[in-house]
Parts: structure tokens; sequence; C-alpha cells
């Protein structure tokens, strides 16, 4: 039996993987990293605009801090985030910005002086404080009252998978690249590792640890229209799914981004409409306004995708060869902002669509791009029901999210989530019980389970094609299950998801080799992609309502009395062809900011039963005179207690500096 | 091109997996109908899904950007992902990238190179205190300096300028242009504590920066335009000068 | 406080042996040795081919090279010293030049196959350098060690003498070709490896010195070839009689033939 002891396994090798590693690591538990592809060709790498953290340097973002961000992300989410991460969240951002920025990321920066932007489609000069120059700055994101995207030009995820995945080699931490988790060892109550196979020479390893932690990023390859890497399957989903006691969070809240370049699906950032770029009809309309007049093409991305799919349902689409599309025009931002700020979209536009988007416009049409649900955790990142197992990033339903992501909020995650859940692990790591031997008996079991299973894809005689049932798949999810949603059409893609899932558990190869076989993995990754798909399609069918980016064509209204809660599907039996889908309600009577109206969006929704005693609650505490913000904050709802130590306390900006900062001042 | 149209693509592609016993390398051709917008990924998939399950390749983003790609599109490496068969005659070949250990047909082990050069090079910031207090202010740096350091961070560790080296072809050992645009990169951040002598003790040797032949080819393949010719002669000059030091 | 970039995790920057300064005073040396080479050879060209304006002309510049308008007589042996200076640089050259050189079947193999897959000019251009390279080491020392021992030899007649009736022809067709491609390739070579005249745009300026460099060598090799016709049309006529010493005609009989205009005043005795 071959197999590796470590103290933590991490499973993805993206931002969130690589950060957890660096910080267990830091705290002396030996970290190994496991991923599909070198850790740097993770689709971290392809986050464009940036990254949100407060930090209020730019003179757009002045007056920014924790709190609006706090009230962004929950407006975001459409009151589905737990508000408790969400505040974790926002007080650490600033933080992992600060650590990057210490680490090497090459952070576009303030230049102090008049520049000129484009706001609301007009030329606008403002002036960068002297005190900014140098500082990060800042450009406008989707759903956000201040400026507060942290970004590099618009290769962001770039750069800060750079640093990380360099700094993890500094700290020597291993990435054991090419290697696939194909199913977590537990007993029921406790994850000992993962059963890994060689992805080059097909040998099964048993990697036993303290702690595991899923990080393998989304599962937009459901979908036949994605921004996502042709990587993100959702296997760290699948795997929890499949333990049978881990439970996924909100699966059916997938978001779609507004801006895929049509008909590849390549994301072109939200940067290019940050940064003053319209959504133009076939008539050269800019019909944003006409829908959203406060937020216009920035209000949120499931708000902009409706919108856009809505117009096109109008009539109002750009037809082509391919189908109907909607203009993105960036022209008006000039050839040297482009080419400097927004050079991967130069770049994708000349070689994708082979146009100049600094003189022709972008044709886009929304496309999967995230999956806000994901293994469900608690704060410290590990899940309630299955001990030892950790997740983090798009893999993990954390729930800062909701129904609906910021943008420039989930590269953000990556290494918050990176941070406080490395230093958990690191907790969980140090406490003597969970040291405990593991059942070597258990771990041979999973290791003959899951090389039966390959055996007898390999050696079988199924008849039926993996890659004709994942473009099944894909159809289904993207017809059926895509931004606007209907009873009818879900029912059908739950029953014929289901009846591809039985399909699957009789799949046949052509090419049976045991080592390097992109057909068997094929093979066994569409089977859990469809347990996946069906969790996604029968949660979305389930919940009769529309929140965020799950939009509801028969329910169209937000129902906080009967859906202010959160599904938790499980799978219970491997012949089961449906999860199990529980809910764990959101506490109304906890929450910092009560449900309301987002600003943007429908204005009409189903109050939950305990909402106006919580804004009455909520508005009788901020009438208290004398208390500054932080102060006020402890009371609504007290948070920092949850941090790790060393993330706790305030951040410094240029106008909240600490005193010791305002005296050296001074005294110079 | 018109509509219903499409030319008939011959596309060779090296078949060889070292895994299996008595393999040899062998050339095998593939026939499909051309699409509009078809780009090598689209092509290569498809074969794979239709024509040969065992064909195996790398693509993760399909965007350009995340450097998996990489392969010798007839004789010269590029990104596969990104190259559309329009541009190339309707008959061409695909080989897996030279220099980098072979994994099966046009797959090769990049990472693996990668890593090994990132130790070899350290290419990390040596920071100049290990603690930064997150809670504090950020260090200021230019607006210009953070845009410079970008270009060269911008470098996607594709392989092509390995690929297309010919120090690297002879000498295995060559640490390539992507290494020394690390260096230059590096040696450009002020908060890298390290000196020239630091980086002369990594790139200061023929397998370094003195074992590059300014042949430019790593230059003129890179998919990401950096300007490699640029960096090479400065870190050329800035090693040669510690000569007489 | 610690500073410096021992402090960092895993990283020991301190106390290891200082790696030598040999390989940046070699690459540095073997460029700069190329670059005296190339523009010796420029002048090379430029002092031979002084035999196109006129044999006289040809006869002063030889003359100058021996001293004979510093110390009112020739000294052939200043030639030899010239001759064994350039001779040590090219060993030198050679020598560090070598390090580039496929050292081995495989590597030999390699670079071959990969210049005729890729398909690229300057990969090409290094291959043409190579080989010409290689050739100079026989060519350039065969000539320079004639040179060495018979310092004396240089003139319009006995030149051409030696370039007809002694066979040297030959070589020097193959090497006139051999250090024109090799020296302008390396000249362009250097420019590029150390970023001189790079200005803002290095891609363009790159394209301008490869053009420059192709003009150049295309003069040079027009220049040459014209020259060494020149010899050898001389030789030619002298084929049946080789072996004198030019004079020109007013050093041998004043009266008759003034000097020429260039001829410096103070020199206006006979020589003894």
């Amino acid at each position: 039996m071959n197999v590796v002891y470590t103290d933590v396994l991490v499973i993805g090798g993206g931002l969130a993987g690589l950060r957890m590693a660096i910080g267990a690591k830091r705290r002396g538990h030996a970290a190994i990293i496991l991923s599909l592809v070198p850790a740097k060709r993770s689709h971290s790498k392809a986050a464009q605009g940036g990254m949100q953290a407060s930090l209020g340097n730019v003179i757009k973002g002045q007056g920014d801090n924790e709190d609006v961000h706090f009230e962004d992300t929950v407006r975001g989410s459409d009151w589905g985030a737990d508000q408790d991460v969400v505040r974790m969240f926002v007080n650490t951002a600033p933080k992992a910005v600060r650590e990057l920025a210490a680490w090497g990321v090459p952070w576009s920066r303030v230049r102090r002086g008049d520049r000129d932007v484009i706001i609301n489609g007009q030329k606008v000069t403002i002036t960068e404080r002297d005190e900014a120059h140098g500082t990060v700055a800042q450009r406008d994101f989707g759903g956000t009252k201040k400026w507060r995207t942290c970004y590099v030009s618009d290769g962001t995820g770039h750069a800060m998978i750079n640093t990380v995945a360099d700094r993890a080699i500094a700290e020597a931490i291993p990435v054991h690249e090419r290697t696939e988790a194909l199913a977590l060892i537990h007993d029921g109550g406790r994850c000992y590792g993962a059963i890994v196979r060689d992805l080059v020479t097909g040998a099964l390893v048993a990697y036993v640890a303290k702690a595991t932690a899923i990080a393998t990023g989304g599962a937009g390859r459901l979908y036949r229209v994605t921004t996502n890497a042709v990587i993100c399957e959702g296997m760290g989903h699948a795997i929890a799914l499949e333990t049978g006691v881990a439970a996924l969070g909100n699966m059916e809240a997938v978001q779609f981004h507004p801006t895929g370049i049509f008909p590849a699906g390549i994301l072109v950032t939200e940067g290019c409409r940050g940064d003053g770029g319209l959504l133009k009809d076939v008539d050269g309309h800019r019909f944003m306004p006409d829908y959203e007049p406060e937020k216009k093409e920035l209000a949120s991305r499931d708000v902009v995708s409706r919108r856009m799919e809505e117009h096109i349902h109008k009539g109002k689409g750009v037809k082509s060869r391919f189908g109907e599309h909607i203009w993105l025009d960036i022209t008006l931002l000039g050839e040297h902002h482009i080419k400097h700020n927004l050079r991967e979209v130069y770049e994708i536009c000349h070689y994708f669509l082979g146009l100049d988007p600094t003189k022709e416009m972008i044709p886009v049409r929304p496309a999967q791009h995230y999956t806000m649900g994901g293994v469900r955790t608690d704060y410290t990142g590990e899940s309630p029901t299955l001990k030892g197992l950790f997740a983090a990033g798009e893999a993990a339903c954390w729930d800062m999210h909701g129904f609906n992501r910021l943008g420039g909020n989930s590269v953000a995650e990556t290494v918050v989530a990176g941070m406080i859940v490395g230093e958990f692990i690191g907790d969980f790591c140090d406490r003597p019980e969970n040291a405990a031997a593991v059942p070597m008996g258990l771990v041979r079991e999973f290791l003959d389970r899951e090389r039966a299973k390959l055996d007898a894809m390999l050696s079988g005689k199924g008849a039926e094609d993996a890659t004709a049932l994942r473009v099944a798949m894909q159809e289904i999810m993207t017809a059926q299950v895509g931004i606007f949603r209907i009873g009818g059409d879900l029912e059908r893609a739950v029953d014929s998801l289901q009846k591809l899932l039985v399909r699957s558990r009789n799949i046949g190869l052509r090419y049976r080799a045991r080592g390097a076989n992109p057909e068997l993995v094929a093979g066994y990754r569409v089977q859990k992609m469809l347990k996946v798909a069906v969790a996604i399609a029968y949660g979305a069918l389930t919940r009769t309502e529309s929140r965020g980016a799950h939009s509801r064509q028969d329910f169209p209204r937000r129902n906080d009395a009967e859906w202010l809660r959160r599904t938790l599907a499980t799978w219970k039996s491997e012949n089961d062809t449906l999860p199990t889908l529980a809910y764990e309600p959101l506490d109304v009577r906890k929450m910092e900011l009560p449900p309301g109206w987002r600003g943007y969006g429908s204005k009409d929704y189903v109050d939950h039963p305990d909402t106006p005693g919580r804004v009455a609650e909520v508005d009788a505490i901020r009438k208290q005179a004398g208390l500054d913000r932080f102060a006020l904050q402890a009371k609504l709802m007290p948070y920092e207690h949850l941090l790790p130590a060393r993330f706790r306390g305030q951040n410094e900006r240029i106008d909240e500096r600490f005193p010791q900062a305002v005296a050296k001042r001074a005294a110079s | 091109m018109t509509n219903g149209e499409h030319r008939k693509l011959k596309i060779s592609c090296l078949r060889y997996n070292p895994q299996e016993p008595g393999a040899a390398p062998r050339m095998q051709t593939y026939e499909l109908e051309e699409a509009d917008g078809m780009t090598l990924f689209i092509a290569l998939n498809e074969i794979r899904e239709k024509q040969d399950a065992s064909l195996q390749f790398d693509f993760v983003c399909r965007a350009g950007i995340c450097g998996s790609c990489a392969m010798m599109i007839n004789g010269r490496p590029g990104l596969a992902c990104r190259t559309q068969t329009k541009d190339l005659p309707a008959s061409f070949t695909l080989a897996p990238l030279p220099v980098f250990e072979l994994i099966a047909d046009l797959s090769v082990n990049t990472g693996k190179w990668m890593r090994a050069m990132s130790e070899r090079l350290q290419t990390w910031v040596h920071m100049k205190s290990a603690e930064v207090d997150l809670k504090r202010i950020e260090e200021r740096m230019e607006p210009e300096l953070a845009e410079e350091i970008y270009l060269l961070d911008r470098c996607i560790e594709c392989g092509c300028c390995v690929a297309g080296c010919g120090s690297a072809r002879m000498r295995e050992d060559f640490i390539g242009a992507v290494g020394i645009n690390k260096i230059a990169r590096f040696r450009l951040d002020p908060r890298d504590a390290r000196t020239d002598g630091d980086y002369y003790e990594v790139i200061g040797d023929d397998s370094g920066v003195f074992g590059c032949m300014s042949l430019l080819a790593c230059h003129d393949v890179c998919p990401k335009d950096l300007p490699l010719q640029t960096q090479l002669a400065f870190i050329r000059r800035k090693m040669a000068a510690l000569g007489w030091k | 406080m610690q500073t410096g970039a021992e402090v960092i995790a895993g990283v020991g920057l301190a106390d290891r042996p200082r790696k030598s300064r040999w390989p940046a005073r070699m690459d540095l040396t073997q460029s700069l040795s190329g670059l005296v080479l190339a523009l010796f050879m420029w002048g090379h060209m430029f002092f031979v081919s002084s035999i196109l304006v006129s044999k006289d002309f040809m006869w002063a510049i030889t003359k100058m090279f021996e001293g004979y308008f510093f110390f009112g007589r020739a000294f052939p042996g200043i030639v030899s010293m010239v001759v064994f200076g350039v001779l040590v640089i090219f060993v030198l050259h050679a020598f560090l030049a070598m390090r580039k050189f496929p050292a081995n079947y495989r590597q030999y193999r390699m670079f071959i196959g990969h210049k005729n897959l890729l398909k690229h000019g300057d990969t090409t251009l290094w291959w043409v350098q190579f080989v010409t390279g290689f050739a100079l080491f026989f060519l350039a020392t065969v000539h320079l060690y004639q040179m060495l021992m018979h310092p004396g030899d240089i003139g319009p007649f006995e030149s051409a003498d030696r370039v007809w009736t002694g066979r040297w022809w030959p070589l020097y067709l193959v090497a006139l070709f051999c250090v024109e491609l090799h020296g302008g390739i390396g000249l362009y070579r250097l420019a590029v490896k150390w970023g001189w005249l790079e200005g803002k745009d290095a891609d363009a300026s790159r394209k301008r010195l490869k053009a420059a460099k192709w003009v150049v060598t295309a003069f040079f090799l027009v220049l040459g070839v014209t020259t060494l016709a020149a010899y050898m049309k001389i030789g030619y006529d002298r084929r049946d009689d080789p072996g004198g010493r030019y004079t020109p005609a007013w050093l041998v009989n004043p009266p008759q033939a003034p000097p020429p205009w260039w001829w410096p005043s103070w020199m206006r005795e006979t020589p003894k």
C-alpha cells in the first residue's frame, strides 16, 4: 500500500490552497498541496479585474471602510451571506492586500494629481491626494459604493498567484502536480486524507493527514458556456458530496458574468465597465440606464446579466452567425488606458475575436462564471459534519457570497479565507486529540474501493460514452438551469440529469491504458460532475423564490419569510440519484444588516417575520450617541473574537491614521 | 472562407507515450473539417472526442493566460489555445515542446522544470524584514515602477522561450530567458533585499546569463511579448560588471 | 533590527562561497576581442583595398605600417608585432568562443534539428557564425602565420604575387566570405547582446541594426572581391616574372616623376 503522511493535505493549488498551506506551514505543520496542474496555471490566474479591500486610497474611495464593504457584500449576496463571515472577511481583506504587497505583488499605485476617468459615459477629471501617492490604487467595480477594487493592471489574479506560488516555493512546500484526489478517506465523522491518482502514471496513493482542505475552485464546466478554465469541474465539491456526510451549501447559487466574449465565453473583466465601458444593443443604444437608473452598468452581476438577457429577449440583441449578443463598448476609454490597464482584454480581443477594442466594440453575452455554493463550512472553514475536513475559496460555502458574489470579492476571498482558515487548520493540528492514530484498515478499504471503481471502468463492457454524457449535461445546465429558471424546465432538468447519472454508471472506454488516459479521467469525472449538477438543479427546483443569482420566473420575489435559509445537500447513498436536501435558517435577529432592498434590481420582496423587529433594534443602537463606528459595530454584531488573533485589529487608512503615525508626522 | 465551405485540415501530431512499454515516437495524421473561429483548443478536443480518445495534450484556461498549452506548431513554439487554424496551412504539424520532460504526445512537464528553475534562482521577494505589520498602510511605490515590475511579471512560464532557445536545446542546464527575466523582475523590485552580488550567485555562469548566445528566438516567440531582448542585455551588463568587482 | 535577506525563511544568502567571477570576465572578453577583431578587419579591408586607388597608394599604406614615415626607413618587424597582437587576440577569441560550440555529436544534432525546424533568422545566423568561425580557425591562422614570418612581403607586387603565383587566392576568397559574414553577424549580435544602440523601441532598433548589418556585409564583400580580383590581375600579369619588389617610379627616379601631393615635405629626400 502506497501511503504518504503529512499534517495538512491541501487539495487544489490555486490561491486559496497555496495560502492555506503557507499558513499551516508557518504554524509548524507539514503541508502538501495536490494540484491537477502546476500551481501557477490554476484558475486563480484568470481573475483579471481585481480584489476588493477597503483601503480607500484613491479619492473615489475616500470614506471607504470595512462597514461600507460589509454592506455592499451583504446586499450583493441578497442577504444570503453569513454576516459574521463577511465581517471577518472585510476586516482581513486590507491585511491581505498589504501582506501581498510585502510579498511582491506589483499592485497598481496611486499617482498624485489630476487624471481623466470615464464615469457614466462622461470624461471627468479627478485629483488624487498627495498623501495617497504611491499607495495601492483602487478601481470601480459593480455593486460597490466606493472605488474599492485593488488591481494589477488587468492581470490581478496572475500577479497574485505568481507571488503566492513563489512564496510557497520559498517556504519549501511541495506541490504534487498532476495529481487528483478521487475520494476523501473518512469514517463518517472524521476525515483522514484522500485517495489520490497520479495523472501521469495512474498510480493510486493514499495521502493521510490530520487536516484535509479542499480548495479546488468552481464547477463552471458543468455548463456549456462558461468563463471557467477546463479544470473547473467541481471535483472538490463532488468528493465532499460523495462522503455522504459533508454537505454542499447553496449549490443553486450560480453566477453568470455579464461579459463573456461571444461565443467562446472567455472572460473580459468587469474592470471594463468599472473603468467606464458601456453596454450597447443592436441600435448602439446604451440600455442599462433604462433598467437600472442608479447603478447602470455597475449593478451587481446577477442583475446586469439578467437585464442583458431580458433586453435580448425583447429583440434588441445583435444577431450573428452563432446567435445573439450585446456589445461592450470600451473605445471611449482611449487607446492608452486599454493598452495599459486592460492589456489582457486587448490581447483576448486580438487573438480570439480578431478585433481591436480600442476601435471596435466587443461582442459579449453572459456566461457561467462562479459557483457561490460549495462545501459547507463554519466560520473556521471546517465542515460542521465531517471533522478534519476544511474548505476555502470558491469550492467552499464559508458563505460570504450568499446568492450573488460581488466582482472582486472572489479573488479576495481566496487569500483572505486562505489566511484565516490556514490559522484555524494550524489550531486544529496543534490540538493533541487531533493527532489520533489513523485507522489503516480504513485507508486500505478506501484505496481498494477506488481501485475497484477504476478497474471496473477500465475492464468493463460499459456502452456509454463519457463525452456524450458530459455534453448532454452541459446542454441541460445551460438551457434549463441558467440565468432565468422556471419550474417546468427545472423538473425536466432534474429528471434528465438523473437519467444521465444512471447511464454514467455504465461508461465504456475505447482507450484502456491505466496510466495517463484522458478518456478514463473524463469517465470518472463525469460521474462526479453529474452528482454536483443534480445538486444544483434540484436545489434550484426546490427553492421557490428568486434570490441573487437564483432567478425563478415563476417565483420572481425574494421570499425571506420562507427562504432565508441555506440549502444543504448531502448524498446519502451511492445508489441515490438525488441529493438529500436540508435547510439551515439564517438568524435575522443576529444580523448587523437586516434584510431590505439591495439598492438595485427588484424592490419586491417578502419580509421575514423577524425583520421589522431587528430593523427597529438596529436603528435604536445606531441612534445611541457617542459611539464610534467600531463600538457601534461591536454592539450590533460582535465578531472580532471569531478571527484568529493575528488578524484582529483595525486597519490604518490615510483618513484613519493610527495615533502613533499622526504623532510621528506631527513631530517631523 | 464562405459559409458552409470549410477546409479539410490535416493535422499531424507526434504520438509517443513513454509509459507504454515498447512504444516509439511516430507521427499520426488526423483529418477534420475546419470551423469558423476554430482554435487548436477546439480542433484537438474534437479529435480526442470523436477520433482518438488516447491523444494527450494540456489545456487549462483556453484564454492565453495560463501557459499550459504551449507546443510546437509547425515547428514554432506557441500557445495552442489562441492559435486559430485559419492562420495555418491546411496541413500542419503539432509536436511537444522540446527540452521539457515528455509526459505523452503533446503534453510536457513544464511545471516540474519551472519549479526547479524557481528553486534554483530563488524567484521570490527576499523581504527586508520577515514580519510585516498588516494593519499599517502599505509601503509606497512609484506607480511607474509598479507597472514596470508588472510588465516583467506577466510571464506565464509557458516554456516557449526555452523551447525556442538554441542554447537550451544544446545545454539542458541553461536557465533560459524565463529565468533571466525573473531575475530582472526581482532586481527591479525595491522590496527585494538582494544585491547584484546575490543575483550573480545564481545566474553568473555559463548555465546562467553568460550561457545566452543572444539568438533572441525567445524574444520573437514569447506569446506575452515580454521585452526579453532588453532584459537579457540589461542583466548581462549588470552581471558582467561584477567581473571586475 | 536584523536586516538583509538572510532573515527570511528558506533562504540562506549569508556565509556561502562566492561564485567565481571568471565567467563574467570571459563573457565580456569574448565580446571585446570579437569587437577588436571585427573593427581591425574593417580597417584591414580598407587598407588592402587601397590597391583599387593605385599601386602607389597601396605601397604608401604598407610603408606607413612599416614606420617608414616616422623613422625614415621601413621596419617590417612592426607589422610582425601587430600581427602577433592580432594573433593573440584571435586565439583568445577562438578559445572563448569555443565554449559556445556544440561540444558533442548530440548537441550538434540538437542544434541542427532546432535550426531547421524553427526557421528563425538569428538562430540560423548563429549557425553561419559557428561554421565561419570554425573555418577561420584554420584560414586565419595560416594567413596570420605567413604575415608574422614574412611581414616585408606586403606591397602591390609582393601581395599580388603571393595571391596569384603563390596560389593564396582560393584561401583568401573563402576567408573573405567567412570573415565578412562572421564579423558582420558578430557585430550585430554584440549590439543586441549588450543592448547597445537599443533606443526606446528595441524591436525597431534591432530591425535597423540587422538591415545595417547586411548593408555593411554586402559592402565589404563587394569591396573584398574587387580587391582580390585586382591583386589577382596584377599577379596574373606578372606570372612570368614574379618576385620583385614594388617601388614607386618617382622614388626610383625623382626628376621624371615628382612625388604625389600627399608625400610629406620633410621626406623629400630619397630614403637611404
